[in-house]
Formats: structure tokens, sequence, C-alpha cells
């Protein structure tokens, strides 16, 4: 059977203020890139929000079911995946992404970006909702793993049942769809 | 001849404020990663979800001071 990966058995057994700390490193470390997939899977800020800390969530009652077979970020993409492709199957509805980002962007903290420059990030973001709302479930997800840097195409194929190769091959599809779809968002 | 000067000064800085719009507004990509890329950078996570998670995951777990607290810089009791 697998065994643990060293460094990962300890968070079992851990006393309470240890696990909390690594999941205190946990969250820090993944909640943007989790909440990212949320928001751009499901096109809604509030749902992602839900979707984040659902994911978390489980992820904290399940750490010590983490075997290290996979990366602690595949790990925690695998949960979201499933919690975002199941509420999307539940639902059955449809967002509204011209919203999207007004909330986001309500939402956040006072940043240093410039008036001008933060319109031109949530028309950005508008645009990129509206595009991959264009896009089948599948390229979707793909183009919004592949631009993890931190994930091989390995670990992309793991998480969507493809082969590296045939990541690539989808890949290249998926960015000639998304292309021609962005230019009509404009 | 110096309104004239000023003149040319206050249009140089709106031909130099236009240019510097035009070069934000005319951002490239190399393809549909790099923009995901950049959109995720400037995606902010809501704060609120950190708070909710603290309040889930409360109870005998809680350390001294809250994981939320320590990541975003809230005072200690």
């Amino acid at each position: 059977m697998n065994e643990p990966a060293a460094g990962c058995e300890f968070v079992a057994e851990a006393p309470a203020d240890l696990a909390s700390a690594e999941f205190s490193s946990l969250y820090a470390e993944n909640s943007r890139a989790i909440y990212y997939l949320a928001l751009r899977f499901l096109g809604d800020p509030q749902k992602a929000e839900d979707a984040t800390h659902d994911v978390f969530l489980k992820a904290f009652r399940k750490l010590d079911q983490f075997r290290g077979e996979a990366s602690l970020r595949t790990w925690l993409y695998r949960i979201a995946i499933n919690h975002c492709q199941n509420l999307r199957q539940a639902w059955h509805d449809r967002h509204m992404f011209s919203n999207a980002d007004d909330a986001v962007w309500e939402n956040a903290a006072a940043g240093t970006d410039s008036p001008l420059r933060v319109l031109e990030i949530k028309e950005l973001g508008q645009r990129i909702q509206k595009t991959l709302d264009g896009l089948s479930d599948e390229y979707r997800l793909l183009l919004l793993l592949v631009a993890d840097e931190e994930l091989s195409y390995e670990q992309v194929g793991a998480l969507v049942g493809q082969s590296p190769d045939a990541v690539r091959g989808k890949l290249h599809r998926a960015r000639k769809t998304f292309a021609a779809l962005f230019v009509k968002t404009a | 001849m110096k309104q004239q000067t000023k003149l040319s000064e206050q249009q140089q800085q709106q031909h130099a404020a236009e240019q510097q719009t035009q070069q934000q507004s005319a951002r490239e990509f190399a393809n549909a990663e790099e923009m995901l890329r950049y959109d995720a950078a400037h995606t902010p996570v809501p704060p609120v979800i950190a708070q909710r998670l603290q309040k889930s995951t409360g109870g005998p777990t809680e350390p001294k001071t809250s994981w939320w607290k320590r990541l975003f810089g809230g005072t200690h009791p």
C-alpha cells in the first residue's frame, strides 16, 4: 500500500495547535489558486467564496487522510474540482458575468492600484469570464489548471483524467478557442 | 512667452498621461494562460473566507492567536 510521504504523516497525530499552524500555512499558500479556480469556473463571486470555504473546510477535516501521493496543491485542486463540478451539476443555473467582477472589487480591500488600473483589471476580468463562459467545461478547467505554474502537465493530466500528451493536444485547441472568443468580447 | 512654455508643459504632461493610458490598455499576452495568470494575480481572495473558516474550524483546535488573524494582521488580545 502507499505510505504517507515523509513530513505528511505527522498531521494526523499532531497536537491541535500544530495542526492549525499547518492549516494556516496550507491556506496562505493555496487560497488564491483555489479561489481563482472557483471564481472563474463558477463565474459567481458569492458561490466562489462559499466553494473556497467548503473546500478548505473539507481539507481541514481530511488532512489526516492526505497520504502524500500528490502535492497538497494537487490534492486541494481535486477537492475543489469535484466540489465545483457538483455545484454546477446541481444548480443548472446561469450566472451574470457582468456582475461578477463588480462584486469581487467591491469586496476587495483597498489596494494600491490607481482607479484607472483597477478599471483595466476589472474590465479584463469581465472579458475573461465571458470568454470562459463560452468554453466547454473541459477546456475551461484545462486552461485554468495549466495557468497555474506550480502544476506540471502530468499533474494537470491526473486532475482531468487525461495523459500529458492529451493535455498538450487539447490545450492547443483550448487556446485557439479562447483567443477566438476573447476577441469577440471587445 | 512664459505662458506658451507653461502650456507646452501641460500639453506634454497630458500627452505623457495619454501615452501611459494607451500602454496600459494595450497590454498583450502570449496566450490564454498568461492572461489568466495576470488575472489571478490581481484577483484578491475575500478576507471573509478566512474569517468563516476560523468559525467553522473553531473550538478546541483554535490556537492562542487565531491563524486568520496572523494571516491578515489582526491585533493580539
